[in-house]
Protein backbone atom coordinates (compact mmCIF):
# COMPACT_ATOMS: atom_id res chain seq x y z
CA UNK A 1 0.00 0.00 0.00
CA UNK A 2 1.57 3.55 -0.84
CA UNK A 3 0.67 6.57 0.98
CA UNK A 4 -2.43 7.41 -1.57
CA UNK A 5 -3.81 4.14 -0.76
CA UNK A 6 -3.02 4.47 3.32
CA UNK A 7 -4.73 8.19 2.68
CA UNK A 8 -7.64 7.00 0.74
CA UNK A 9 -8.63 4.51 3.47
CA UNK A 10 -7.97 6.63 6.50
CA UNK A 11 -10.84 8.82 4.47
CA UNK A 12 -13.17 5.90 4.06
CA UNK A 13 -12.34 5.11 7.94
CA UNK A 14 -13.49 8.78 8.60
CA UNK A 15 -16.13 8.93 6.99
CA UNK A 16 -17.86 5.83 9.31
CA UNK A 17 -16.81 7.09 12.22
CA UNK A 18 -19.51 8.85 12.63
CA UNK A 19 -21.50 5.42 12.93
CA UNK A 20 -19.43 3.72 15.07
CA UNK A 21 -19.33 7.30 17.86
CA UNK A 22 -23.51 7.66 17.27
CA UNK A 23 -24.03 4.23 18.55
CA UNK A 24 -21.17 4.78 21.21
CA UNK A 25 -23.14 8.20 22.28
CA UNK A 26 -26.60 6.37 21.87
CA UNK A 27 -25.27 3.67 24.39
CA UNK A 28 -24.27 5.88 26.90
CA UNK A 29 -27.12 8.02 26.91
CA UNK A 30 -29.34 5.54 27.61
CA UNK A 31 -27.22 2.99 29.71
CA UNK A 32 -26.19 4.91 32.38
CA UNK A 33 -29.88 5.90 33.40
CA UNK A 34 -31.05 2.75 32.75
CA UNK A 35 -28.22 1.28 34.71
CA UNK A 36 -29.30 4.02 37.54
CA UNK A 37 -32.74 2.71 37.39
CA UNK A 38 -31.26 -1.07 37.93
CA UNK A 39 -29.31 -0.21 40.88
CA UNK A 40 -32.62 1.36 42.41
CA UNK A 41 -34.84 -1.79 41.56
CA UNK A 42 -31.82 -4.33 43.04
CA UNK A 43 -31.99 -1.85 45.83
CA UNK A 44 -35.89 -1.42 46.99
CA UNK A 45 -37.95 -3.38 49.08
CA UNK A 46 -39.89 -5.53 46.84
CA UNK A 47 -38.06 -9.14 46.66
CA UNK A 48 -39.43 -10.16 43.63
CA UNK A 49 -38.15 -7.09 41.61
CA UNK A 50 -35.09 -7.34 43.65
CA UNK A 51 -34.79 -11.04 41.92
CA UNK A 52 -35.68 -10.04 38.51
CA UNK A 53 -33.02 -7.11 38.59
CA UNK A 54 -30.86 -10.13 39.29
CA UNK A 55 -31.93 -12.34 36.69
CA UNK A 56 -32.15 -9.31 34.12
CA UNK A 57 -28.08 -8.82 35.00
CA UNK A 58 -27.14 -12.32 35.33
CA UNK A 59 -27.81 -13.00 31.72
CA UNK A 60 -26.95 -9.84 30.50
CA UNK A 61 -23.57 -10.21 32.00
CA UNK A 62 -23.44 -13.66 31.40
CA UNK A 63 -23.69 -14.19 27.90
CA UNK A 64 -21.70 -12.86 24.90
CA UNK A 65 -23.05 -8.73 23.97
CA UNK A 66 -22.31 -10.38 20.66
CA UNK A 67 -25.15 -12.74 20.37
CA UNK A 68 -27.02 -10.24 22.21
CA UNK A 69 -26.73 -8.15 19.21
CA UNK A 70 -27.52 -10.80 16.64
CA UNK A 71 -30.73 -11.56 18.86
CA UNK A 72 -32.07 -8.21 19.17
CA UNK A 73 -31.51 -7.77 15.51
CA UNK A 74 -33.52 -10.89 14.40
CA UNK A 75 -35.78 -11.12 16.76
CA UNK A 76 -38.55 -8.68 15.92
CA UNK A 77 -38.44 -9.60 11.99
CA UNK A 78 -38.89 -13.44 13.13
CA UNK A 79 -41.20 -12.41 15.17
CA UNK A 80 -43.13 -10.37 12.32
CA UNK A 81 -42.68 -13.07 9.63
CA UNK A 82 -43.90 -16.13 11.82
CA UNK A 83 -46.96 -13.68 12.56
CA UNK A 84 -47.76 -13.13 9.34
CA UNK A 85 -47.22 -16.72 7.76
CA UNK A 86 -49.81 -18.11 10.68
CA UNK A 87 -52.11 -15.17 8.92
CA UNK A 88 -52.15 -13.21 11.90
CA UNK A 89 -51.50 -8.87 10.99
CA UNK A 90 -53.05 -7.34 13.68
CA UNK A 91 -51.87 -6.54 17.33
CA UNK A 92 -48.62 -4.66 17.88
CA UNK A 93 -47.67 -6.44 14.45
CA UNK A 94 -47.57 -3.22 12.00
CA UNK A 95 -46.39 -1.69 14.93
CA UNK A 96 -43.13 -3.87 14.73
CA UNK A 97 -43.51 -3.89 11.17
CA UNK A 98 -42.93 -0.30 11.36
CA UNK A 99 -39.96 -0.62 13.45
CA UNK A 100 -38.36 -2.86 10.89
CA UNK A 101 -38.70 -0.71 7.91
CA UNK A 102 -37.28 2.38 9.82
CA UNK A 103 -34.30 3.53 8.21
CA UNK A 104 -32.42 3.56 11.30
CA UNK A 105 -33.60 0.14 12.11
CA UNK A 106 -30.29 -1.27 12.73
CA UNK A 107 -28.87 1.42 14.71
CA UNK A 108 -31.56 1.26 17.05
CA UNK A 109 -31.88 -2.86 17.57
CA UNK A 110 -27.88 -2.08 18.24
CA UNK A 111 -28.39 0.73 20.99
CA UNK A 112 -31.01 -1.34 22.32
CA UNK A 113 -28.36 -4.41 22.47
CA UNK A 114 -25.72 -2.45 23.56
CA UNK A 115 -27.57 -0.10 26.26
CA UNK A 116 -29.56 -2.95 27.91
CA UNK A 117 -25.93 -4.91 28.45
CA UNK A 118 -24.26 -1.86 29.65
CA UNK A 119 -26.66 -0.96 31.56
CA UNK A 120 -26.12 -4.19 33.46
CA UNK A 121 -22.58 -3.67 34.24
CA UNK A 122 -23.29 0.22 34.77
CA UNK A 123 -25.63 -0.88 38.07
CA UNK A 124 -23.28 -3.27 39.40
CA UNK A 125 -20.93 -0.46 39.42
CA UNK A 126 -23.04 2.21 41.03
CA UNK A 127 -24.12 -0.51 43.69
CA UNK A 128 -20.63 -0.79 44.51
CA UNK A 129 -20.49 2.70 44.84
CA UNK A 130 -24.02 3.06 47.16
CA UNK A 131 -22.66 0.20 49.88
CA UNK A 132 -18.98 1.78 50.49
CA UNK A 133 -20.87 4.96 51.51
CA UNK A 134 -20.58 4.39 55.40
CA UNK A 135 -23.60 3.85 57.47
CA UNK A 136 -22.36 6.69 59.63
CA UNK A 137 -23.29 9.21 56.43
CA UNK A 138 -27.14 8.39 56.60
CA UNK A 139 -27.08 8.58 60.78
CA UNK A 140 -25.68 11.72 60.17
CA UNK A 141 -27.96 13.16 57.93
CA UNK A 142 -30.67 11.59 60.19
CA UNK A 143 -29.98 13.73 63.13
CA UNK A 144 -29.88 16.70 60.94
CA UNK A 145 -33.36 16.44 60.00
CA UNK A 146 -31.98 15.56 56.30
CA UNK A 147 -35.40 14.18 54.71
CA UNK A 148 -34.36 10.91 52.35
CA UNK A 149 -34.32 13.14 49.24
CA UNK A 150 -31.68 15.85 50.83
CA UNK A 151 -29.86 13.35 52.28
CA UNK A 152 -29.40 11.09 48.40
CA UNK A 153 -29.46 14.16 46.22
CA UNK A 154 -27.11 16.28 48.65
CA UNK A 155 -25.12 13.92 50.63
CA UNK A 156 -24.76 10.57 49.13
CA UNK A 157 -25.04 11.26 45.55
CA UNK A 158 -21.92 13.35 45.33
CA UNK A 159 -19.50 10.57 47.27
CA UNK A 160 -20.97 8.14 44.75
CA UNK A 161 -19.97 9.74 41.98
CA UNK A 162 -16.23 10.19 42.75
CA UNK A 163 -15.93 6.94 43.68
CA UNK A 164 -17.42 5.44 40.61
CA UNK A 165 -15.41 7.01 38.46
CA UNK A 166 -12.88 4.89 37.80
CA UNK A 167 -14.55 2.29 36.90
CA UNK A 168 -16.81 3.89 34.42
CA UNK A 169 -14.18 5.21 32.71
CA UNK A 170 -13.24 1.00 32.31
CA UNK A 171 -16.17 0.12 31.35
CA UNK A 172 -16.53 3.32 28.53
CA UNK A 173 -12.78 2.92 27.53
CA UNK A 174 -14.37 -1.35 26.74
CA UNK A 175 -17.38 -0.09 25.38
CA UNK A 176 -15.65 2.13 22.68
CA UNK A 177 -13.74 -1.33 21.46
CA UNK A 178 -16.98 -2.82 21.77
CA UNK A 179 -18.84 -0.70 19.39
CA UNK A 180 -16.73 -3.05 16.79
CA UNK A 181 -18.85 -6.05 17.87
CA UNK A 182 -21.86 -4.10 15.06
CA UNK A 183 -19.98 -5.39 12.66
CA UNK A 184 -21.30 -8.44 13.30
CA UNK A 185 -24.97 -7.29 11.68
CA UNK A 186 -23.32 -5.79 9.04
CA UNK A 187 -23.06 -2.46 10.29
CA UNK A 188 -21.25 -0.10 8.67
CA UNK A 189 -18.56 1.30 10.74
CA UNK A 190 -14.79 1.40 11.13
CA UNK A 191 -14.44 -2.11 11.97
CA UNK A 192 -16.47 -3.72 9.32
CA UNK A 193 -15.12 -0.73 6.54
CA UNK A 194 -11.08 -2.00 8.18
CA UNK A 195 -12.27 -5.16 7.05
CA UNK A 196 -13.39 -4.34 3.51
CA UNK A 197 -10.40 -2.43 2.73
CA UNK A 198 -8.25 -5.27 3.90
CA UNK A 199 -9.72 -7.32 1.56
CA UNK A 200 -9.59 -5.23 -1.11
CA UNK A 201 -5.73 -4.47 -0.77
CA UNK A 202 -5.17 -7.74 0.17
CA UNK A 203 -3.01 -5.70 3.19
CA UNK A 204 -3.07 -5.50 6.81
CA UNK A 205 -2.58 -2.00 6.67
CA UNK A 206 -6.06 -1.01 6.92
CA UNK A 207 -6.45 -2.65 10.40
CA UNK A 208 -3.80 -1.08 11.49
CA UNK A 209 -5.41 2.03 10.99
CA UNK A 210 -8.82 1.19 12.39
CA UNK A 211 -6.66 0.10 15.32
CA UNK A 212 -5.31 3.91 15.76
CA UNK A 213 -8.39 5.33 15.55
CA UNK A 214 -9.86 3.45 18.70
CA UNK A 215 -6.64 4.24 20.35
CA UNK A 216 -7.23 8.07 19.36
CA UNK A 217 -10.53 8.08 20.68
CA UNK A 218 -9.46 5.92 24.07
CA UNK A 219 -6.82 8.58 24.49
CA UNK A 220 -9.12 11.14 24.53
CA UNK A 221 -11.65 9.42 26.35
CA UNK A 222 -9.43 8.74 29.30
CA UNK A 223 -8.15 12.54 29.64
CA UNK A 224 -11.67 13.58 29.49
CA UNK A 225 -12.12 10.91 33.04
CA UNK A 226 -8.77 12.05 34.58
CA UNK A 227 -10.03 15.71 34.09
CA UNK A 228 -13.02 14.60 36.03
CA UNK A 229 -11.35 12.54 38.58
CA UNK A 230 -9.48 15.62 39.28
CA UNK A 231 -12.52 18.00 39.83
CA UNK A 232 -13.37 15.67 42.27
CA UNK A 233 -9.54 15.68 43.96
CA UNK A 234 -10.33 18.22 46.60
CA UNK A 235 -11.41 15.89 49.14
CA UNK A 236 -10.61 12.15 50.06
CA UNK B 1 -38.02 20.13 84.10
CA UNK B 2 -37.24 17.12 83.06
CA UNK B 3 -36.27 17.83 79.01
CA UNK B 4 -35.67 13.99 78.46
CA UNK B 5 -37.84 11.23 79.92
CA UNK B 6 -36.90 7.55 79.52
CA UNK B 7 -39.52 5.22 81.17
CA UNK B 8 -39.09 1.43 81.39
CA UNK B 9 -36.95 0.94 78.04
CA UNK B 10 -36.30 -2.50 76.47
CA UNK B 11 -34.88 -3.35 73.40
CA UNK B 12 -33.54 -6.77 71.68
CA UNK B 13 -31.83 -7.61 69.14
CA UNK B 14 -32.94 -10.56 67.59
CA UNK B 15 -32.60 -12.94 70.88
CA UNK B 16 -30.01 -10.81 72.50
CA UNK B 17 -31.79 -8.14 75.25
CA UNK B 18 -29.59 -5.33 75.16
CA UNK B 19 -31.35 -3.28 77.01
CA UNK B 20 -33.65 -4.37 79.99
CA UNK B 21 -35.79 -1.41 82.08
CA UNK B 22 -33.88 1.74 81.36
CA UNK B 23 -35.39 4.80 83.76
CA UNK B 24 -33.94 7.95 83.73
CA UNK B 25 -34.77 11.75 83.44
CA UNK B 26 -32.28 14.56 82.34
CA UNK B 27 -33.05 17.94 83.73
CA UNK B 28 -32.76 21.13 81.85
CA UNK B 29 -28.99 22.35 81.97
CA UNK B 30 -27.46 18.65 83.57
CA UNK B 31 -24.50 17.12 82.76
CA UNK B 32 -25.47 13.18 82.76
CA UNK B 33 -22.62 10.87 82.22
CA UNK B 34 -23.23 7.49 81.34
CA UNK B 35 -20.59 5.28 81.92
CA UNK B 36 -20.02 0.85 81.75
CA UNK B 37 -18.32 -1.80 80.57
CA UNK B 38 -17.90 -2.57 76.41
CA UNK B 39 -21.20 -4.03 75.17
CA UNK B 40 -22.85 -3.01 78.24
CA UNK B 41 -25.85 -0.78 76.24
CA UNK B 42 -25.00 2.44 76.66
CA UNK B 43 -24.81 3.06 72.52
CA UNK B 44 -27.83 1.39 71.86
CA UNK B 45 -29.65 3.84 74.74
CA UNK B 46 -28.47 7.00 72.78
CA UNK B 47 -29.63 5.32 69.32
CA UNK B 48 -33.05 4.49 70.90
CA UNK B 49 -33.50 8.19 72.51
CA UNK B 50 -32.03 9.73 69.11
CA UNK B 51 -34.36 7.47 66.86
CA UNK B 52 -32.01 5.75 64.82
CA UNK B 53 -32.84 2.18 66.42
CA UNK B 54 -36.07 1.43 67.67
CA UNK B 55 -36.95 0.49 71.00
CA UNK B 56 -39.12 -2.16 71.99
CA UNK B 57 -41.27 -1.29 74.30
CA UNK B 58 -41.24 1.74 76.95
CA UNK B 59 -41.86 5.36 77.04
CA UNK B 60 -39.84 8.61 75.69
CA UNK B 61 -40.74 11.95 76.42
CA UNK B 62 -38.27 14.58 75.12
CA UNK B 63 -39.55 18.84 75.59
CA UNK B 64 -42.74 17.73 76.41
CA UNK B 65 -43.18 15.85 73.60
CA UNK B 66 -44.03 12.25 73.18
CA UNK B 67 -41.66 10.05 71.06
CA UNK B 68 -42.67 6.64 72.46
CA UNK B 69 -45.08 4.80 74.50
CA UNK B 70 -46.01 1.15 75.03
CA UNK B 71 -49.45 -0.06 74.24
CA UNK B 72 -50.45 -3.47 74.96
CA UNK B 73 -46.81 -4.53 75.47
CA UNK B 74 -45.76 -2.93 72.01
CA UNK B 75 -44.18 0.35 71.34
CA UNK B 76 -46.08 2.94 69.61
CA UNK B 77 -44.20 5.70 68.22
CA UNK B 78 -45.32 9.46 67.58
CA UNK B 79 -46.56 10.92 64.01
CA UNK B 80 -43.77 11.66 62.07
CA UNK B 81 -43.83 15.25 62.43
CA UNK B 82 -43.35 15.29 65.90
CA UNK B 83 -40.48 13.03 65.63
CA UNK B 84 -39.45 15.37 63.05
CA UNK B 85 -40.01 18.32 65.65
CA UNK B 86 -38.15 15.45 68.39
CA UNK B 87 -35.40 15.12 66.14
CA UNK B 88 -34.82 18.90 65.69
CA UNK B 89 -34.66 19.49 69.32
CA UNK B 90 -31.36 17.08 70.25
CA UNK B 91 -28.20 16.82 68.53
CA UNK B 92 -25.67 13.72 68.37
CA UNK B 93 -21.87 13.75 68.53
CA UNK B 94 -20.71 10.22 66.82
CA UNK B 95 -17.57 8.71 68.04
CA UNK B 96 -15.77 8.51 64.72
CA UNK B 97 -17.51 12.56 63.76
CA UNK B 98 -19.13 11.16 60.64
CA UNK B 99 -18.76 14.80 58.48
CA UNK B 100 -20.01 15.16 55.27
CA UNK B 101 -16.00 14.59 53.28
CA UNK B 102 -17.27 16.85 49.91
CA UNK B 103 -18.66 19.30 52.17
CA UNK B 104 -15.76 22.13 53.58
CA UNK B 105 -15.80 23.00 57.68
CA UNK B 106 -18.20 25.66 56.46
CA UNK B 107 -20.64 24.06 54.74
CA UNK B 108 -20.67 21.11 57.46
CA UNK B 109 -22.25 23.54 59.69
CA UNK B 110 -24.45 25.38 57.47
CA UNK B 111 -25.80 22.61 55.89
CA UNK B 112 -29.00 22.08 58.00
CA UNK B 113 -29.47 25.54 58.80
CA UNK B 114 -29.62 26.20 55.43
CA UNK B 115 -31.52 23.08 53.92
CA UNK B 116 -33.42 21.99 56.77
CA UNK B 117 -34.43 25.14 58.74
CA UNK B 118 -34.82 26.82 56.03
CA UNK B 119 -32.64 29.89 57.19
CA UNK B 120 -30.98 32.32 54.81
CA UNK B 121 -27.05 31.52 53.42
CA UNK B 122 -25.98 34.72 55.04
CA UNK B 123 -27.61 34.20 58.19
CA UNK B 124 -26.95 30.62 58.67
CA UNK B 125 -23.03 31.58 57.90
CA UNK B 126 -22.75 34.31 60.25
CA UNK B 127 -23.85 31.76 63.30
CA UNK B 128 -21.70 29.17 62.38
CA UNK B 129 -18.50 31.52 61.73
CA UNK B 130 -19.43 32.31 65.50
CA UNK B 131 -19.58 28.47 66.66
CA UNK B 132 -16.41 27.81 64.55
CA UNK B 133 -15.17 30.55 66.70
CA UNK B 134 -15.90 28.97 69.87
CA UNK B 135 -14.23 25.89 68.85
CA UNK B 136 -10.70 27.21 67.75
CA UNK B 137 -11.73 27.01 64.21
CA UNK B 138 -12.57 30.51 62.66
CA UNK B 139 -9.17 29.52 60.68
CA UNK B 140 -10.31 26.31 59.11
CA UNK B 141 -13.99 27.34 57.32
CA UNK B 142 -12.70 26.83 54.24
CA UNK B 143 -11.16 23.28 54.84
CA UNK B 144 -12.17 19.93 54.07
CA UNK B 145 -12.54 17.50 56.73
CA UNK B 146 -9.68 15.52 55.43
CA UNK B 147 -7.67 17.83 56.08
CA UNK B 148 -8.25 18.14 59.69
CA UNK B 149 -7.12 16.21 62.67
CA UNK B 150 -9.20 13.90 64.35
CA UNK B 151 -9.52 16.41 67.57
CA UNK B 152 -10.46 19.05 64.94
CA UNK B 153 -12.99 17.35 62.86
CA UNK B 154 -14.48 16.40 66.14
CA UNK B 155 -15.27 20.24 66.65
CA UNK B 156 -16.22 20.77 63.38
CA UNK B 157 -19.08 17.92 64.38
CA UNK B 158 -19.66 19.75 67.61
CA UNK B 159 -20.44 22.85 65.58
CA UNK B 160 -22.24 21.37 62.85
CA UNK B 161 -24.71 19.58 66.19
CA UNK B 162 -24.92 22.96 68.38
CA UNK B 163 -26.29 24.79 64.93
CA UNK B 164 -29.74 24.09 64.82
CA UNK B 165 -29.33 24.91 68.72
CA UNK B 166 -30.46 21.76 70.09
CA UNK B 167 -32.31 21.50 73.51
CA UNK B 168 -29.88 18.57 74.09
CA UNK B 169 -27.10 17.29 73.06
CA UNK B 170 -25.91 13.75 73.23
CA UNK B 171 -22.38 12.69 72.56
CA UNK B 172 -21.54 8.93 72.31
CA UNK B 173 -17.65 8.33 73.45
CA UNK B 174 -16.50 11.94 71.61
CA UNK B 175 -13.26 11.06 72.36
CA UNK B 176 -12.95 7.59 71.69
CA UNK B 177 -11.49 7.19 68.10
CA UNK B 178 -9.10 10.43 69.22
CA UNK B 179 -5.37 9.95 70.13
CA UNK B 180 -5.05 10.59 73.79
CA UNK B 181 -3.45 13.63 73.00
CA UNK B 182 -6.31 15.35 71.25
CA UNK B 183 -9.20 14.13 73.81
CA UNK B 184 -8.26 17.06 76.09
CA UNK B 185 -9.31 19.71 73.18
CA UNK B 186 -12.56 18.22 72.64
CA UNK B 187 -13.01 17.66 77.25
CA UNK B 188 -12.49 21.50 77.16
CA UNK B 189 -15.03 21.76 74.60
CA UNK B 190 -17.80 19.95 76.65
CA UNK B 191 -16.78 21.57 79.84
CA UNK B 192 -17.27 24.96 78.16
CA UNK B 193 -20.41 23.99 76.99
CA UNK B 194 -21.12 22.18 80.45
CA UNK B 195 -20.25 26.00 82.34
CA UNK B 196 -23.14 27.24 79.68
CA UNK B 197 -25.37 25.40 80.95
CA UNK B 198 -26.13 23.26 77.51
CA UNK B 199 -27.89 19.97 78.63
CA UNK B 200 -25.47 17.19 77.79
CA UNK B 201 -25.85 12.86 77.98
CA UNK B 202 -22.43 11.95 77.72
CA UNK B 203 -21.44 7.83 76.98
CA UNK B 204 -17.57 8.28 78.28
CA UNK B 205 -14.33 6.20 79.15
CA UNK B 206 -13.06 8.94 80.68
CA UNK B 207 -14.09 8.75 84.44
CA UNK B 208 -11.86 11.70 85.52
CA UNK B 209 -13.54 13.70 83.01
CA UNK B 210 -16.99 12.35 84.18
CA UNK B 211 -16.11 12.88 87.51
CA UNK B 212 -15.31 16.64 87.21
CA UNK B 213 -17.72 17.49 84.56
CA UNK B 214 -21.20 15.43 85.40
CA UNK B 215 -23.80 16.55 87.32
CA UNK B 216 -25.52 12.70 87.31
CA UNK B 217 -23.76 9.37 86.59
CA UNK B 218 -25.13 6.54 84.83
CA UNK B 219 -23.71 3.41 85.11
CA UNK B 220 -24.83 0.42 82.97
CA UNK B 221 -23.87 -3.35 82.75
CA UNK B 222 -25.85 -5.99 80.83
CA UNK B 223 -28.41 -4.07 80.06
CA UNK B 224 -29.14 -2.29 83.29
CA UNK B 225 -28.80 0.71 84.99
CA UNK B 226 -27.20 -0.65 88.05
CA UNK B 227 -26.19 2.59 89.74
CA UNK B 228 -26.54 6.16 89.44
CA UNK B 229 -26.03 9.23 91.48
CA UNK B 230 -23.91 12.46 91.52
CA UNK B 231 -20.30 11.53 90.88
CA UNK B 232 -19.81 11.60 94.64
CA UNK B 233 -21.90 8.99 95.23
CA UNK B 234 -21.01 6.41 91.91
CA UNK B 235 -17.19 7.30 92.26
CA UNK B 236 -16.86 8.47 96.17
CA UNK B 237 -19.40 5.82 97.81
CA UNK B 238 -19.55 2.89 95.43
CA UNK B 239 -22.52 0.75 96.39
CA UNK B 240 -22.49 -1.67 93.67
CA UNK B 241 -20.14 -4.51 93.53
CA UNK B 242 -20.13 -4.45 89.54
CA UNK B 243 -19.32 -0.93 89.86
CA UNK B 244 -16.50 -1.22 92.19
CA UNK B 245 -14.90 -3.46 89.93
CA UNK B 246 -15.18 -1.51 86.89
CA UNK B 247 -13.88 1.60 88.30
CA UNK B 248 -10.92 -0.38 89.58
CA UNK B 249 -9.80 -1.18 86.50
CA UNK B 250 -9.95 2.21 85.29
CA UNK B 251 -8.28 3.28 88.32
CA UNK B 252 -5.38 1.09 87.41
CA UNK B 253 -5.93 -1.66 89.76
CA UNK B 254 -6.20 0.76 92.68
CA UNK B 255 -9.85 1.22 94.77
CA UNK B 256 -11.80 4.30 93.76
CA UNK B 257 -10.62 7.22 95.08
CA UNK B 258 -12.63 8.83 98.05
N1 LIG C 1 -27.19 -3.55 65.21
C1 LIG C 1 -26.95 -4.53 66.09
N2 LIG C 1 -27.31 -5.78 65.82
C2 LIG C 1 -27.09 -6.79 66.71
N3 LIG C 1 -26.51 -6.61 67.90
C3 LIG C 1 -26.11 -5.38 68.23
C4 LIG C 1 -26.30 -4.27 67.34
N4 LIG C 1 -25.79 -3.16 67.93
C5 LIG C 1 -25.32 -3.55 69.12
N5 LIG C 1 -25.49 -4.88 69.33
C6 LIG C 1 -25.12 -5.63 70.52
O1 LIG C 1 -25.73 -5.02 71.62
C7 LIG C 1 -24.88 -5.02 72.75
C8 LIG C 1 -24.72 -3.61 73.27
O2 LIG C 1 -24.01 -2.86 72.32
P1 LIG C 1 -23.68 -1.32 72.51
O3 LIG C 1 -22.97 -0.89 71.29
O4 LIG C 1 -24.91 -0.60 72.88
O5 LIG C 1 -22.68 -1.36 73.73
P2 LIG C 1 -21.81 -0.19 74.34
O6 LIG C 1 -22.12 -0.14 75.78
O7 LIG C 1 -22.00 1.07 73.59
O8 LIG C 1 -20.34 -0.72 74.14
P3 LIG C 1 -19.00 0.10 73.83
O9 LIG C 1 -18.50 0.65 75.12
O10 LIG C 1 -18.07 -0.98 73.30
O11 LIG C 1 -19.32 1.12 72.81
C9 LIG C 1 -23.58 -5.66 72.30
O12 LIG C 1 -23.60 -7.01 72.72
C10 LIG C 1 -23.64 -5.58 70.81
O13 LIG C 1 -22.97 -6.67 70.22
MG1 LIG D 1 -20.77 2.24 72.27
Amino acid sequence: MDFEAIKKVTLILLEYLPNTLSLFIWTLVFSIPIGMIVTWLKKCRCRPVNWLTDLYILIMRGTPLMLQIIAFHYAIPMIVSSAVSSGKTGGIIPFLQSIMNNEHYMIITLVVAFALNYAAYFAEIFRGGIEAIPKGQYEAAQMLGMTKMQTFFRIVLPQVTKRVIPATANEVIVLVKDTSLANVIAFAEITMKAKQQMNFYSSILPLFIAGIFYFVMNALVTMLFSFIEKKFDYYK
Amino acid sequence: MAILEVKHISKKFGDLEVLKDISFNVEVGEVVAIIGPSGSGKSTLLRCVNQLERADSGEINVCGMNMLHTEDGKAQYADKKTLRDIRLKIGLVFQNFNLFPHFSVMQNVIEAPVHVLKQSKAEATAKAQELLKKMGLEAKAKSYPCELSGGQQQRVSIARALALSPDVLFFDEPTSALDPELTGEILKVIKELAQEKMTMVIVTHEMAFARDVANHVIFMDQGYIVEEGTPEEVFGNTQNERTKQFLQRYNGGEPPLA
